[in-house]
């Protein structure tokens, strides 16, 4: 157990250097110069020349890459020259705002879409399984773009309620925030649903068919007990490796939808620093998705194979 | 009315004989009254003479005056007004803000000489008077006085001094060299005393105070120890100081009871500005009542608030446009009939009515739009002539077409005005093959060779409004000119040029502008088919905000009502 | 089952069940029958077909179908909503929406096969090798692949398509990039099952060359996940075209490119303007869903 952990672990590490190497390559590889993105197009050469020198862009690349890479290991992330902001704080904040989408997004698709699942497998085959099999399906199958227009549409504008923007007034109160960020969390309810559910639902008809849960049966327990019981263990487990992959996604995958409703997550600062060939945010900010999702899988196998041998050997209450 | 008259030649006897000269084509219906006080103000003259002159001395009321929307009711006090625009791009650095985002930013808390208004006229802020020698060559400015920094530091002449010779310096790259350059020097500016200031130009120029206005947004008046950093204080001596500033999201700002205008002290508690990374989050910010005012939206992202009944839209005429170059030292545009015959391809109705929903004057392939004032009126509008263009092409030898790449960026109608032009030239059997990048890569390093801008055979160009033509006539289109797209050389261009840029009076600017605008129909080698309104919307109970074609926003006599 | 390494929601996870035993050339030909059958007698599948077919017939005679020129512009006419003229209505510079939905279908349904097949086919090698070799090549190609998943699609696709200038062909080669990773890790699994059959020690005795092995052996076996993975992927294909074009990424204007004209109109509905976004965003939805259930059905033929 150890062992497999401790391997894990290292490979990940190994993974995370290559990510970066991956990362800083895909930086400089941006057209346009660093000094220059920042005067704008009208300032003079000596200028732009001058900027990039003291921003050390006419190093070698060996040399920037070790730069970067040391301090970050020494929590230096840099300063974004085009901003006029340190790296940590840009990224910093928009993390922070892509969290908080994201858990409440995860609130309300994770039991959602299990209640979903769970049900579905249990009525396989009829035509309520149909409906919310090929129902979260199709859900996730539209873009996210096009559910966050349709809602905007019908929510702000139409019906008046909700807000067609998720950045709250600053200063606003937990409930406030909620309220704003409510159609965006909506559209990534039906972008996950159809996913996890269908994950809770296969791993919900492998346990009813395991030999446990048949013993459980011809003991005489009352199916609700063994769906509580033996059942359901088993269906999470696929449901939490669902999860944590989708958290990579979550946090700065959203560009999409960050940017409809103009919310300052991870997704919108990346698309908008690339835009500008901010390199220091970009770099860094991308690392960061990869070192999240990385973790959040690593948690997650972890996690998986901690509980399966329980249950695998059927464990009773 | 005998001592009405004995008033105006007591005034004609003191005046220089520009203002003499000025105040003449005004009696003989040249210049309308609008412009007349316009440009008395310009020469100095203090808009009280000036109005009294003009009432004195006109003829009954231009009928050219443009209808403004009016904002309805008068304000009240109190209250939070709540400005929405677009996210600065790049740092709050007055040197340095180029963008629409930056200097609407910088005109709340800063402060300039001059506020060039809505109608282009010039009012005094730092600035209460100013006047010029004979000639044009040397400005004298007469400084205000109890003008005072957030910080609690008077103004005065060194501050102004100090200010300017940063803007003018060319090692500091500031975005005001492409207003300045030719024009001041650094060094140029001397204190006469602690209240005024003395420009000495590199160049007579007639234009020199609106050089020092709002125009050239970076001009605001900083303290003479200034070293950077604007962003942790917004400092300077307007009406709003800074509350908060929250880097990619928006800014709180305050009154500043110390302002040294008592009658322009905002009657708001607070003014919020709210930042939004592209226009339609703007808009949609806007419907959904994040924000009581939009600082400016386009037609084609704006349609929804044009016709929304709640919305008061104000739409100001403006030197907006883009610029559509063809290359004239390659193929295929190296020949003067084939560009003619392109510019007559093109649908200028369709433009107008269509793609800005007439909110926009049609333009005539010059700098010179309807809305200066030295644009020469006797000009023949071109318009689009598909058989003649044809005989052009035939005669030209391409009766048979040809491709051409067409350069420009996602943003505002460009890539809208792109396809449209892709359908016209088609008639002709030109390909247009359309290349939209972001600006960034069309901009490139903005040098010769390195930028898709001033490389490419084709590109359109977004030009934001201006109050004088004269930059817009220098960079795009001198031999020497940096922003020169079409590679256009011509000699007899550049002598013109420097004949208008010297032309103090409205006469021989009118004569000047006439020969340029023959002479740029004739060559062809930039396209200006339309110069589109300024528009910007306030919600309808919100009253007196006031806002210029560039963008500028005032809302320190913002209310609701 | 190990956490599934697709950023985008719905991958499946490694089908176990879809790699086969050794089996000789009748018996195989059988099955096949066999699993088409199933497949055209599961109404999902029929169904997704259908809608797909379609959009396919859409793509290839578009021309001929569509009622306006895509491309015909009329700016006084911009805007207009749906009528007899223009059953869709018309865009922000006055073309037919109809016209250019129809004709649409072709550029998505040119890029995202193409993309697919290219990913499908250098996943399937970078599976066959990263599968058979283990040891030091595994190791390191899997954390080359790992790396590549950490990413979120859409922040690949956006550097790529900032550096090398938006174009048909970059975003087929994003794609092919983004998808190829994901395809190689299932056929990694799946070649790692089959590799310990006797077929492949047969080869390996007979002193085959490892080529031959990985392409003529194992290969032929491990088609069932391949195909599988290649409707999965192209669902998701058509997915990210449509998402790079409507982050103003991906096939340039004047192109009748779904994503491109919901990018193009999506701030106008709020005045109104429906008709230009809800169409493409349709016809997409469609599209996507109708990949989807043929992929359902094939994902389930090759279970048996």
């Amino acid at each position: 157990m150890k062992r497999f952990i401790a391997t894990r672990i290292l490979l990940s590490i190994v993974t995370l250097l290559i990510l970066s190497i991956l990362v800083f390559v895909a930086s400089q590889v941006l057209p346009g110069n660093v000094a220059r993105n920042i005067l704008g197009p009208l300032a003079d050469q000596a200028s732009v020349d001058d900027l990039n020198s003291q921003l050390g862009t006419d190093r070698s690349l060996v040399v920037q890459y070790w730069d970067w890479v040391t301090g970050l290991l020494t929590g230096d992330m840099g300063t974004s020259a085009i901003q006029q902001r340190s790296v940590f704080d840009i990224i910093g904040d928009s993390v922070v705002n892509s969290a908080k989408l994201a858990l409440l997004a995860f609130l309300i698709v994770v039991p959602l879409a299990i209640l979903g699942g769970v049900y579905a497998a249990l009525k396989e085959g009829t035509l309520r399984d149909r409906t919310i099999s090929l129902g979260g399906l199709s859900a996730t199958a539209v873009p996210d773009f096009v559910w966050a227009v349709l809602l905007i549409v019908i929510f702000p504008l139409g019906l008046g309620i909700f807000k067609p923007t998720a950045t709250a007034p600053p200063g606003s109160n937990v409930f406030e925030q909620v309220y704003y960020l409510i159609l965006p969390a909506i559209c990534l309810v039906f972008v996950l649903f159809g996913y996890i559910a269908r994950m809770a639902r296969a791993g919900t008809l492998e346990a009813l068919d395991a030999d446990y849960t048949r013993t459980a049966i011809i003991k005489g327990l009352p199916q609700r007990t063994v769906v509580r019981q033996h059942v359901l263990r088993n269906s999470l487990l696929p449901t939490i490796a669902v999860v944590a992959t989708q958290i990579g996604y979550m946090i700065g995958g959203l560009v999409v939808i960050e940017l409809i409703f103009n919310y300052n997550g991870l997704g919108k600062a990346l698309f908008e620093a690339a835009q500008r060939k901010d390199i220091p945010v970009l770099q860094t900010g991308v690392l960061l998705v990869g070192v999240v999702y990385l973790v959040a899988t690593l948690a997650a196998d972890i996690l998986y194979s901690v509980l399966n041998p329980r249950v695998r050997l059927g464990s009773e209450s | 009315m005998k001592r009405r008259q004995e008033r105006v030649d007591a005034i004609r006897a003191r005046s220089t004989e520009r203002e003499n000269h000025l105040i003449d084509e005004y009696r003989f219906g040249k210049i309308g009254r609008r412009e007349f006080v316009r440009r008395a103000a310009v020469a100095g003259m203090g808009l009280p003479m000036a109005g009294f002159l003009a009432a004195a001395c006109g003829q009954a009321r231009d009928p050219l005056e443009q209808a403004d929307e009016a904002q309805q009711g008068a304000p009240s006090k109190g209250g939070t007004i709540r400005i929405g625009q677009q996210t600065p791009s790049g740092a709050l650095d007055p040197v340095t803000v180029n963008n629409q985002g930056g200097l609407t930013v910088l005109g709340q808390t800063g402060e300039y000489l001059i506020w060039s208004d809505r109608d282009l006229k010039p009012q005094p802020r730092l600035a209460e008077s100013w006047s010029s020698n004979d000639d044009g060559s040397v400005w004298s400015f007469k400084l205000r006085q109890g003008a005072v920094f957030h910080d609690g530091r008077t103004m005065d002449a060194e501050d102004v001094v100090t200010t300017f010779d940063r803007l003018a310096d060319p090692d500091n790259g500031s975005n005001a060299l492409s207003a300045l350059t030719g024009v001041l020097s650094k060094g140029g500016a001397k204190t006469v005393d602690a209240s005024t200031v003395e420009f000495t130009l590199d160049a007579p120029n007639g234009n020199f105070p609106f050089l020092t206005s709002s125009d050239n947004y970076n001009a605001i008046i900083l303290p003479k120890d200034y070293e950077g950093d604007w962003e942790k204080t917004f400092i300077g001596t307007g009406p709003w100081k800074l509350g908060e500033y929250r880097p990619g999201e928006g800014i709180t700002l305050l009154p500043n009871e110390q302002y040294w205008d008592p009658a322009r002290r905002p009657l708001s508690e607070k003014a919020e500005i709210v930042f939004f990374g592209n226009e339609q989050s703007l808009i949609l910010g806007f419907q959904g009542n994040q924000v009581d005012y939009v600082v400016q939206f386009s037609v084609s992202g704006g349609k929804a608030l044009l016709t929304d009944p709640t919305v008061v839209t104000t739409e100001l005429k403006s030197s907006a446009h883009r610029q559509c170059h063809l290359r004239g030292d390659i193929e295929p545009f190296n020949d003067k009939r084939i560009r003619q015959a392109v510019a007559l391809l093109v649908n200028r109705t369709n433009l107008v009515d269509g793609l800005l929903d007439t909110k926009t004057d049609i333009g005539n392939d010059s700098p010179f739009a309807p809305v200066f004032p030295s644009t020469a009126p006797d000009v023949r509008q071109r318009e689009q002539n598909v058989a003649e263009a044809k005989k052009l092409l035939e005669a030209a030898g391409v009766a048979d077409g040809f491709s051409v790449t067409l350069s420009t960026w996602q943003g505002f109608e460009m890539p809208d005005y792109a396809q449209l032009l892709q359908q016209d030239l088609r008639q002709a059997n030109i390909r247009l093959n359309l290349s939209i990048t972001d600006a960034g890569t069309y901009y490139g390093d903005a040098t010769y060779g390195n930028s898709r801008w001033l490389d490419s055979q084709m590109g359109i160009t977004e030009y934001g409004h201006r109050g004088v033509p004269n930059v817009l006539l220098g960079a795009p289109l001198l031999s020497t000119g940096t922003w020169n797209g079409a590679h256009f050389k011509n000699k007899t261009y550049d002598k013109l040029f420097a004949d208008y840029t010297a032309a103090i009076d409205l006469d021989s600017q009118r004569a000047a502008s006439k020969q340029i605008q023959e002479l740029l129909l004739d060559e062809s080698p930039i396209l200006f088919t339309y110069f589109y309104y300024f528009l910007s919307g306030a919600k309808d109970y919100v009253a007196g905000i006031d806002t210029t074609a560039m963008g500028h926003t005032d809302v320190s006599q913002a209310g609701f009502v | 089952m190990t956490a599934s390494t697709s950023d985008l929601p719905g991958a499946d996870p490694i089908l176990a069940g879809a790699v086969r035993p050794d089996t000789t050339s009748t018996e195989e030909r059988a099955a096949q029958r066999e699993r088409l059958r199933l497949l055209l007698r599961s109404k999902v599948f029929v169904v997704g077909a259908l809608i797909v077919l379609v959009w396919v017939v859409c793509a290839i005679f578009g021309d001929a179908i569509a009622p306006n020129d895509p491309f015909a512009t009329d700016p006084l006419k911009d805007l207009t909503s749906p009528n007899g003229t223009y059953p869709f209505g018309t865009d922000r510079v006055g073309r037919d929406v109809l016209s250019r939905v129809i004709v649409g279908a072709r550029d998505i349904l040119i890029v995202a096969p193409i993309a697919t097949i290219l990913a499908t086919v250098f996943g399937t090698a970078l599976g066959l090798v990263t599968g058979y070799f283990r040891g030091a090549v595994d190791n390191m190609l899997s954390r080359f692949i790992d790396a590549f998943l950490a990413l979120p699609t859409v922040i690949i696709g956006l550097l790529a398509i900032v550096s090398l200038g938006p174009s048909r062909w970059t975003v087929i080669l994003v794609i092919a990039l983004v998808f190829a990773p994901i395809i190689a890790r299932t056929v990694r699994a799946a070649v790692l099952q089959e590799r310990e059959m006797e077929y492949v020690s047969a080869a390996q005795l007979r002193n085959e060359r490892t080529l031959y092995i990985l392409f003529a052996e194992i290969l032929p076996n491990v088609m069932g996940p391949v195909m599988v993975e290649f409707t999965v992927r192209l669902g998701y294909a058509i997915f990210t075209v449509a998402t790079l074009s409507f982050l103003g990424f991906g096939i340039q204007p004047p192109a009748p490119d779904w994503g491109l004209q919901v990018f193009e109109h999506y701030g106008l509905i709020s005045g109104g303007y429906w008709w230009p976004v809800l169409f493409p965003a349709l016809a997409i939805a469609t599209l996507v869903i109708g990949v989807n259930m043929m992929a359902d059905g094939i994902a389930k033929a090759f279970e048996r």
